[in-house]
């Protein structure tokens, strides 16, 4: 079974989008509410989901995890990570799933610079932030990648084991590249468009805090 | 003795019957909050001991030497606190977890 964790956090009413879209995919999907003003029950609760909520805001990567330690449970096969806000394509799960199932690779990343048509869109500055992420991943992991904070990404169940997250926050993208490495695990990245709505694009990370992010992995890095 | 060091000398004795109070029984944390208090004590009442064991050290002044142990001390306890505040937002994150897993569990159990 191909489940589908979507970690959010005061989403409002465009949570419920997705998830009617990926429930279109035939997938489970269980939604983390991480600590939302409004609990997404209250706009999700009647649809079959499974809804965790954490009491207090941890942040993106704690959900993350907090929705693969649920899923796992719940027996997945395979899981999938896919951001709240509608900026990915539903569609494009069934293509990682086939890559999974292939057994050629234990992990498939989404990455949004692979095929320079779907590039596109990206904003300007959002490409700068981008380049930036991929130059610190490549540090922090050594793994050279084309989009290394690209919400999209999917798991055998053996890697999603294996893969612990301790990064609570957006740090938690570099943390999963090294946790990636690791523990050995083959990976490859697809093509993914990211649909860059003015709604995503409000919710985006802006450059402080990417800034933020990175002093984070830092420090974290110099005292365990 | 000068009015200065009546009011430091206070203020040591008073910080060291809070601290005595937060640290709580373990010997180790009472024996250290004694002698920093009385070496704090014996300094203010002495201030020419600083002195001569900045001297000793290479450093010209007492103040000197205490704004320099001062600023290292003060930055090893920042480090420390972050460990510790790390630690418990570790912890946080554990039981928030674990209070949303066993709920989902609870509900998936029901269905």
């Amino acid at each position: 079974m191909v489940f589908v964790v979507v970690p959010c956090f005061n989403e409002g009413a465009v949570v419920r989008e997705t998830v009617e879209e990926l429930l279109a995919e035939g997938v489970r999907v269980v939604v983390v509410d991480d600590g939302s003003e409004r609990p997404a029950a209250d706009s999700c609760g009647d649809l079959p989901i499974d809804i965790l909520r954490h009491g207090v805001n941890l942040g993106q990567g704690a959900a993350l995890q907090t929705g693969v330690e649920f899923a796992l449970w719940a027996g997945a096969q395979y899981i999938i990570h896919f951001d709240a806000d509608g900026q990915h394509d539903p569609t494009a799960i069934a293509g990682i799933v086939a890559l999974l199932r292939g057994g050629s690779v234990d992990v498939v990343l989404g990455s949004r610079f692979l095929d320079p048509s779907l590039a596109r869109d990206v904003p300007l500055g959002k490409r700068l932030v981008l380049r930036g992420g991929i130059l610190v991943s490549w540090l922090f992991s050594g793994m050279l990648l084309t989009d290394t904070h690209n919400g999209l990404r999917g798991f055998t169940r053996a890697a999603a084991e294996r893969v612990r997250l301790t990064e609570d926050g957006f740090g938690h993208a570099t943390e999963i590249l090294g946790e990636i490495r690791r523990a050995g695990l083959r990976y490859c990245e697809v093509p993914v468009l990211v649909r860059y709505t003015e709604y995503s694009k409000a919710k985006g990370q802006r450059l402080s805090n990417s800034l933020n992010v990175l002093i984070d992995l830092v420090l974290r890095k110099l005292i365990a | 003795m000068t009015k200065i060091q009546i009011v430091l000398m206070a203020g040591v004795a008073g910080l060291g019957f809070m601290g005595a109070g937060l640290l709580g029984a373990r010997l180790v944390n009472r024996l250290a909050l004694l002698g920093l208090m009385s070496l704090g004590l014996v300094s203010i009442a002495f201030p020419d001991m600083t002195t001569e064991v900045a001297r000793a050290l290479g450093v010209g002044r007492g103040t000197d030497l205490l704004l320099y142990l001062w600023i290292v001390t003060g930055c090893f306890a920042c480090l420390l606190l972050y460990a510790r505040i790390r630690r418990m937002e570790r912890k946080v994150t554990l039981l928030t977890r674990e209070i949303a897993l066993r709920d989902a569990r609870e509900t998936e159990a029901v269905r």
